[in-house]
C-alpha cells in the first residue's frame, strides 16, 4: 500500500463530510494491518480499478451513520431503513469520487465500482494480500474509519486509458 | 439487472470448477431479489467496472468452502485457513475473469476488482439500487449461490493495440 494515496481519501473525505454534513473532520493516527477487518455497524465498501486498484472501506456505527444522513438529508432518521442506507452509500460513494479525482490528478487514474453496503457487526473481512491503511476520522458526530487497501496496478496490466469519468468543471481547475 | 449477463457467469463457473476442482456443477432455479442479503459463513464480493458495472457476491457455507479449498489444495483440510481463504477468493476471482472475457466476447467490455472476502454469518450486504439475480449452482460437496448486482454501464474500456486488458484472467 502506497501511503501518497492516502491524502486524496482524507482530503475528500474531509471536504464532502463538511460540505454534504457540516462537521468538521479532524485525522487520528494511522495503522497499517495485514489481518482480516472485524466490521463495525456499517461498512461501505467501494473497488477501484484502473492504475490504483483494490478496495476502500468506511466503518461507521449506526448511530454515526444516522447522525450524519440525519445532517444530508434535513430530517431525523430514527432507524436506519433503506433510504438511510442509500444515504450512507452515497456518502462513501461521492467521497471516492472526489478521491478518484485528486488521484488522477496526481497521475493514477482509476475508476470506482458501485457501493456495497455491509450492514452488521462481527463480520470478518478480508482483502486477502493488500494490507490496509485505516484512518479514523474524527467528527463530532462520531467517527468514520477509512479502511484503504490499495495499491499501484503493475505496469501493463491496466488500461492506459480510459474513457474518463465526468469530471464537473469546478474540479479540473 | 440484464439477464444476458448471466450465462458468462453460469458457464464461467462451470468450467472453472471443472478445470480446478473436477466438480460439475447444475445451475439451480434463478430467483430476482431486490431485499438485501444475509450472509451465509463466506462471501466474497468482486466489482465490476465498464460497459458492465455492478457488484459479483459468492456465497457458501463454511463445509462447502472447506470442501472446495480441500479439492483445489490437493489436502485434506479441516479448516478453512489463511492459504484456503485466499485460494476460495482466488477461484471467485478466476470465475469473475472468466466471466468478463465471455462478456467482452459479446460486446460488454469491463475490468474487475480485486476480491474482497467477507466471514461471517447474517450481516446484510445491500447492492442498493441493484436488483440482485440469485444464481444457485448445485454440486456434490454443496451449493453455490452467486449474486448478480449488474447493469449496463456508459463506460468504455479503451484497449490499446492488441492489448486486451482482461485477458490476463484468461485459464
Amino acid at each position: 500500500m502506497n501511503v501518497k494515496f492516502l491524502n486524496p481519501f482524507v482530503e475528500a473525505a474531509s471536504e464532502v463530510l463538511q460540505a454534504e454534513c457540516g462537521v468538521q473532520v479532524s485525522r487520528g493516527n494511522l495503522t497499517l494491518h495485514k489481518s482480516a477487518l472485524t466490521t463495525d455497524d456499517v461498512t461501505v465498501l467501494i473497488s477501484l480499478v484502473g492504475q490504483v486498484q483494490g478496495v476502500v472501506l468506511y466503518g461507521l456505527s449506526e448511530k454515526t451513520g444516522l447522525a450524519l444522513v440525519s445532517r444530508v438529508m434535513g430530517q431525523e432518521f430514527p432507524e436506519f431503513d433503506s433510504l438511510a442506507q442509500s444515504g450512507v452509500a452515497e456518502l462513501g460513494n461521492v467521497i471516492s469520487g472526489q478521491a478518484t479525482i485528486r488521484l488522477s490528478k496526481a497521475g493514477y487514474s482509476a475508476n470506482i465500482s458501485p457501493p456495497t453496503l455491509i450492514h452488521g457487526r462481527g463480520v470478518t473481512i478480508s482483502t486477502l494480500d493488500f494490507a490496509r491503511v485505516v484512518v479514523p476520522l474524527t467528527t463530532e458526530l462520531g467517527e468514520v474509519s477509512v479502511h484503504l487497501a490499495l495499491r499501484e496496478a503493475p505496469p501493463g496490466s491496466a488500461p492506459s486509458t480510459f474513457v474518463p469519468v465526468m469530471v464537473p468543471d469546478s474540479a479540473k481547475k | 439487472m440484464n439477464v444476458k449477463f448471466l450465462n458468462p457467469f453460469v458457464e464461467a463457473a462451470y468450467q472453472v470448477l471443472q478445470a480446478e476442482a473436477r466438480l460439475t456443477i447444475s445451475r439451480g432455479e434463478l430467483s430476482l431479489d431486490k431485499e438485501p442479503y444475509a450472509t451465509d459463513d463466506i462471501t466474497i464480493i468482486i466489482s465490476l467496472v465498464g460497459q458492465v458495472m455492478g457488484n459479483v457476491i459468492y456465497s457458501l457455507n463454511n463445509q462447502t468452502a472447506i470442501a472446495l479449498a480441500s479439492r483445489m489444495m490437493e489436502e485434506d483440510l479441516k479448516s478453512l485457513s489463511a492459504l484456503a481463504q485466499s485460494s476460495i477468493a482466488e477461484l471467485a476471482n478466476v470465475i469473475t475473469g472468466r466471466a468478463s472475457v465471455l462478456l467482452s466476447q459479446a460486446g460488454y467490455q469491463s475490468i474487475i476488482s480485486p476480491p474482497t472476502f467477507l466471514m461471517g454469518k447474517g450481516a446484510i450486504i445491500s447492492t442498493l439500487d441493484f436488483a440482485r439475480l440469485i444464481v444457485p449452482l448445485n454440486c456434490e460437496i454443496g451449493s453455490i449461490t452467486i449474486h448478480l448486482a449488474l447493469r449496463e454501464g456508459s463506460q468504455r474500456v479503451i484497449t490499446q493495440g492488441n492489448t486486451v486488458v482482461v485477458n490476463r484472467f484468461t485459464i
